[in-house]
């Protein structure tokens, strides 16, 4: 790993990176990599090393507790911190279809089970909104906007704050009129009109959550909208402590301390059912579509070099390429990252002094920065 | 901007119940105290890290119940009447009792707890004195044993004290509010002072969850002082704790994780102990 400067992290070009390998590797032209090949040891190394940053991360913050590292400057977890944190991502989680999946193996069979998404690498945490201020249907929509229209609601009496989270549920398919968002679709309040009418009917949104493409309609697209200031997490409880904690007076999941257990990539959340807690919800509701969200540490995407052409014989590089990919990891990793794919190449050339290249400059660098 | 708006505190933004949030802010809120704990003393540069949340709102609530058990003044108070059977049911958070008094022409009056029991549980005998049992092979139970029906129909003999009476001091019967003597025929040994008093006296049976009176005491205002283990029955969002002992509670909760932990030094450990045992006594 490269030294931690991660100035805004400016992911690494990938065809200087290739650039470097083949002026490292190509001697006497017989040290060349075919696209294919570069592309699958570049993933290799990235995914390499991008392990390697847990790994660091854990071992300085035992550093850091043996007061050998710093702040400000010398700050190294704040730095890897950083690096990790460019791939969270937030995302609602896709609520299984009960019918579809009778027995999970959790055994809870009702529609407290999600999926997690498939580039996951890690769950750092899984939260939701426990207080749903309101919910229903839109009644009309005005295209290109960012209203939410509902004549049956007077919003200034439902709580509605600006700030609160609006999310589109409806399922694509779902709803009467051809909905344009997706589920989980998400936005905030940002005020309500005093001039609509009925009074309080129209809360205009963040953003155009609920836009009809043809320009004008009937609405039919399902939303929720739920206190922004109250988020819960839902805590991951292993397998063998889930039914002592659901049978415990003082620590079964509540919808103020949810929590989940995973059986292969779904969750079961508990508890299944969030009465008490959520006016206007009525006694024994249950959980919703976009009612659970992670926050986890996505994979990094597969680097692709991609070419158009031969000239003289060389592919000719294309970052135009629907498949085109960059690294994403930081910039002041290219010299690891060189290092480590060198490894792979002097292997395929059979060049012991390319693969000794790469070990030396990997364990020069490790030295450098431990 | 402030944790409650005036408006918010004595009105409660016009939503029922209004008087919510009237002397709340003496409170801390069992969510707001694993949130602090989790927050402030709980992380990778922290003496605590790893723990799950569920610890953590564990030790909260078993500091919680500790509080109320043994420092807290929490009085809780409940006014009932007396049903036919002399029972007065406990509530549901009822844990112990402070006091229980009789409400009478507008002035409560305590009443004693008599140490020797008023109720007992009977099985039902044959004429040869065995116990009679079902097809099952559990034993026959009457409704009420014989001593729990000569307390309800005033059967049982207590001292009756009135300077005034020439019955002063004489065993009789209590019934419905009345007293009634047998002739007073050879000597009376000993005084039993918890019954020796003109107030109806009670028993508590813990386990059927039940006040057992004294007779007489049917259809009467009973107020009982009890207090709760802090739980509220369970509903999270209600516990809450004086903020005068927020600190022990961290240190309570603080001390019971390292306690329980592997890997922690004895000494480390005693500073906790030493923190959790000076808050509690400076702050209750």
């Amino acid at each position: 790993m490269g030294p931690f400067f991660f100035a805004y992290l400016c992911s690494m070009p990938i065809n200087e990176v290739r650039n470097t390998v083949l002026a490292i590797a190509n001697k006497n032209n017989y040290g060349y990599i075919s696209p294919q090949d570069f592309n699958l040891y570049a993933q290799q190394a990235q995914m390499d090393m991008y392990e390697d940053y847990f790994y660091q991360y854990n071992n300085w913050i035992n550093r850091e507790n043996a007061r050998s590292s710093g702040t400000g400057y010398a700050d190294i977890v704040k730095g890897l911190e950083e690096v990790i944190d460019t791939f969270s991502v937030q995302a609602f989680l896709a609520q299984l279809n009960p019918s579809s999946v009778p027995n999970v193996p959790s055994g809870l069979s009702g529609s407290a089970v999600y999926q997690l998404p498939s580039d996951y690498y890690l769950i750092n945490k899984l939260y939701r909104y426990p207080t749903r201020r309101v919910s229903g249907t839109t009644s009309s929509s005005v295209g290109g906007s960012a209203l939410l229209i509902d004549n049956t609601q007077d919003f200034f009496t439902t709580g509605v704050q600006p700030g609160d989270l609006v999310i589109n549920t409806s399922a694509t398919g779902a709803a009467p009129y051809p909905a344009t968002g997706a589920p989980g679709l998400q936005g905030w309040v940002q005020n309500i009109s005093n001039a609509s009418t009925p009074a309080g009917s129209t809360i205009t949104c963040s953003a155009a959550l609920f836009v009809d493409p043809a320009g004008g309609g009937p609405g039919g697209e399902t939303y929720a909208i739920y206190d922004a200031n109250n988020i819960v997490e839902v805590e991951r409880v292993s397998q063998s402590k889930i039914f002592n904690l659901t049978s415990s007076n003082l620590t079964r999941p509540t919808p103020q301390y949810p929590c989940y257990v995973l059986d292969g990539n779904l969750i079961s959340v508990y508890p299944t059912t969030w009465d008490g807690l959520n006016d206007p919800y009525t006694l024994g509701d249950r959980m919703g579509p976009c009612d659970v969200k992670a926050q986890y540490i996505r994979y990094p995407n597969a680097p692709r070099w991609t070419w158009v052409g031969l000239v003289g014989g060389e592919p000719v590089f294309n970052a135009s390429a629907v498949d085109y990919q960059d690294f994403e990891l930081p910039l002041s990793d290219e010299p690891a990252l060189i290092a480590k794919i060198c490894q792979y190449v002097g292997i395929e050339i059979r060049e012991a002094e390319v693969v000794q290249f790469g070990q030396g400059e990997e364990a020069l660098d490790t030295q450098e920065t431990s | 901007m402030s944790y409650i708006t005036d408006y918010q505190y004595y009105e409660n933004n016009q939503t029922s119940p209004t008087d919510e949030n009237w002397g709340s802010y003496q409170y801390i809120s069992l969510d707001d105290i694993v949130n602090n704990f989790l927050l402030m003393y709980q992380g990778n540069n922290e003496l605590i890290n790893n723990i799950n949340r569920y610890q953590v709102l564990f030790f909260a609530k078993r500091a919680i119940q500790e509080l109320n058990y043994d420092a807290m003044k929490e009085v809780k108070i409940l006014q009932l009447q007396v049903n036919d059977q002399l029972r007065f049911v406990l509530p549901p958070d009822y844990v112990n009792w402070v006091r229980i008094s009789l409400y009478q022409n507008g002035v409560l009056r305590p009443l004693t707890e008599n140490i020797q029991t008023n109720w007992s549980g009977a099985y039902l005998q044959d004429n040869q004195y065995r116990i009679l049992f079902d097809a099952y092979g559990d034993v026959l139970k009457p409704e009420s044993s014989q001593l729990d029906i000569d307390r309800i129909l005033g059967q049982n003999r207590s001292i009756y004290l009135n300077a005034g009476s020439p019955y002063d001091g004489a065993m009789g019967y209590l019934y419905e509010g009345a007293w009634f003597f047998d002739f007073q025929v050879g000597g009376r040994f000993g005084l039993n002072t918890e019954t020796a008093n003109s107030n109806p006296t009670f028993n508590i049976n813990k386990s059927a969850g039940v006040i057992n009176f004294s007779s007489g005491m049917a259809s009467s205002s009973v107020v009982l002082e009890y207090v709760s283990d802090g739980m509220e029955k369970g509903n999270d969002s209600k516990v809450s704790v004086n903020k005068l002992f927020e600190d022990y509670i961290y240190a309570a909760i603080k001390y019971s994780i390292l306690n329980n932990r592997l890997s922690a030094q004895e000494y480390i450990i005693n500073r906790a102990r030493k923190d959790k045992s000076s808050l509690l006594r400076t702050q209750s």
